[in-house]
């Protein structure tokens, strides 16, 4: 008898072990891991690929300034160098010829 | 110098040019000094005697104030004439991009010498009107030119 109820309380023991495992293995992903598993991702994408620009705003805005500056610097010089080619003949067309500026077209 | 004689001197007998570049101390600029800054009192006019200076005018981008460069002058060139227009004070911030040299002639020598030596005076000041006047010349162009391109697109 003493033997029948070990047998019986390890079967019932092991079927809820294994239920358990079971549910476990079954469950989809619960909505409470996604965040900590996404914020990994997140952080690991970002250390190693650096795909994400809104991590670092400032330097796309920085470089454009940086480019504009050099576009309005070029600008000045074509259009120094018209003025100075109409002073050496001024005509009408040479007052209004174009340039390669690209801050005109 | 590089050039034979600076422009300010242009047309003078050695002896006189010699005289008059004789008035200036000679200053060094490291690369990245300011020689002026725009609003500042303009006391001396400059020649350049080796390396460049750049002018600049501070333009709004993006926020921030930036210095575009409007002129470069190299050796031999005459800037800040300023000194010699009232009210006497820098309209434009002049930085050498490189190591460079100048003369700085201060406004009362250089007007107290013209006034003992009319002569030499009446040469320094054609061609002080030369250098103010292209300046003028070519800026009014600029200005023509971007008044043209206002009125294209007002009646594109």
């Amino acid at each position: 008898m003493e033997m029948f109820l070990m047998v019986l309380v390890l079967s019932v023991v092991g079927v809820l072990v294994s239920g358990v495992l079971f549910a476990a293995a079954m469950r989809e992903p619960g909505r409470a891991d996604a965040p900590a598993f996404g914020a990994l991702a997140a952080r690991e994408e970002e250390r190693f690929f650096m795909l994400r620009p809104a991590v670092r705003p400032a330097p796309p805005v920085r470089v454009a300034a940086d480019a504009l500056v050099l576009q309005i610097e070029r600008h000045v010089r074509l259009e120094h160098a018209a003025a100075e080619a109409f002073l050496l003949f001024p005509t009408f067309e040479a007052l209004h010829m174009r340039t390669l500026s690209p801050l005109v077209r | 110098m590089t050039r034979e004689q600076p422009d300010l001197v242009s047309g003078l007998p050695p002896e006189e040019a010699t005289a008059v570049l004789a008035l200036g101390a000679p200053m060094t600029l490291a690369a990245g000094a300011v020689l002026f800054r725009l609003g500042a009192d303009a006391e001396c006019l400059y020649l350049i005697r080796s390396g460049r200076i750049a002018l600049t005018l501070p333009m709004q981008i993006a926020g921030r104030e930036q210095d575009i460069v409007i002129e470069e002058h190299e050796p031999g060139q005459t800037l800040g004439w300023s000194a010699l227009v009232p009210p006497y004070r820098f309209t434009l911030k002049a930085t050498a991009p490189l190591a460079t040299e100048v003369l700085a002639v201060r406004r009362e020598d250089l007007l107290n010498y013209c006034v003992a030596h009319p002569r030499v005076g009446y040469a320094v000041g054609l061609n002080i009107a030369a250098v103010i006047g292209q300046r003028l010349q070519v800026f009014q162009a600029m200005w023509l030119r971007e008044m043209q391109r206002v009125v294209g697109r007002v009646h594109a």
